[in-house]
């Protein structure tokens, strides 16, 4: 089998090409700081209502956490918009400008807010434009999330 | 077991259309790279070009070709023929538009740089068969 790969292995590549700085795009990055969000938002949720010194340092430090996911999350999804998407997707998935707005919009959401309501939603937002994402390449890959 | 047969008639193809001419090889392998003729060519398919297709004839709107990259010529493309004009460049196409660099960007592409004509895929196996 290894002869036989050997042989057959082409010696030259052919570039189905694309420019782009590197191409590199996936809507995983975007998940991973949404949950990360969503994540920080259970934590200050859990921690409670308490004053004491080590309580407010803790919940000052998961309220700066949750800040710059939720950030990093919208200039994820920013780049997906901006870079990735052309406009013969848009023509495709008519509604693509107002799925990432509405997630653009919910990231400010989860900055301004400490409701997990808004890090599952933001969530869902990421997953509706990973399946586009993937359906724009042909390929079919399941949504999953880091902590279920 | 079934697919041994197959497997050594690839092979036997291959093999025969690159080596038997060894002084001027009419077929040459080529490694498809990139996304962007998608869904009929995927990153990592394997196909035989034909070296001579355009000897005779001029490339035909829908072939599938091998083509230096006209701002670039180490970087070797591949693409669809969408159109052919007077002096007999060729307009090409990635099938899979969004996500293709092509003529849309660099114009067409002198008939000297064309390299051959994608002809068959054969690996892998499931999907080998006439190309273009």
């Amino acid at each position: 089998m290894n002869l036989l790969n050997r042989l057959l292995r082409p010696s030259h590549f052919a570039s189905a090409h694309c420019d782009g700085p590197c191409g590199v795009y996936d809507p995983a990055s975007a998940r991973i700081a949404a949950e990360a969000v969503l994540s920080m938002e259970k934590k200050i949720a859990a921690l409670g209502e308490g004053m004491d010194t080590p309580t407010v340092n803790t919940r000052t430090r998961f309220i700066g956490i949750k800040e710059s996911q939720a950030d990093l999350a919208k200039r994820d999804l920013n780049i997906l918009w901006t870079d990735y998407f052309k406009p013969e997707h848009l023509e495709k998935y008519p509604n693509l400008s107002d799925t990432f707005w509405k997630a653009a919009k919910l990231c400010s959401k989860n900055k301004t807010e400490q409701d997990p309501a808004n890090g599952e939603a933001l969530l869902a937002a990421v997953e509706e434009i990973h399946n586009i994402f993937w359906a724009t390449k042909g390929r079919d890959v399941a949504f999953y999330r880091a902590n279920p | 077991m079934r697919v041994a047969p197959v497997l050594f008639l690839a092979a036997l193809l291959a093999a025969a259309a690159t080596a038997a001419c060894r002084a001027a090889p009419r077929y040459r392998r080529y490694e498809v790279r990139g996304d962007s003729m998608l869904p009929g060519l995927r990153s990592g398919d394997w196909v035989l070009v034909d070296l001579r297709a355009y000897a005779l004839a001029a490339p035909r709107p829908g072939h599938i070709v091998v083509a230096r990259d006209p701002r670039d010529p180490h970087l070797t493309l591949v693409k669809r023929v969408s159109g052919l004009d007077l002096h007999g460049n060729t307009e090409l196409r990635g099938d899979n538009a969004p996500a293709s660099t092509d003529s849309r960007r660099f114009g067409t592409v002198s008939p000297d740089q064309i390299v051959g004509r994608v002809r068959w895929r054969y690996w892998p196996l499931a999907r080998t068969g006439r190309v273009g």
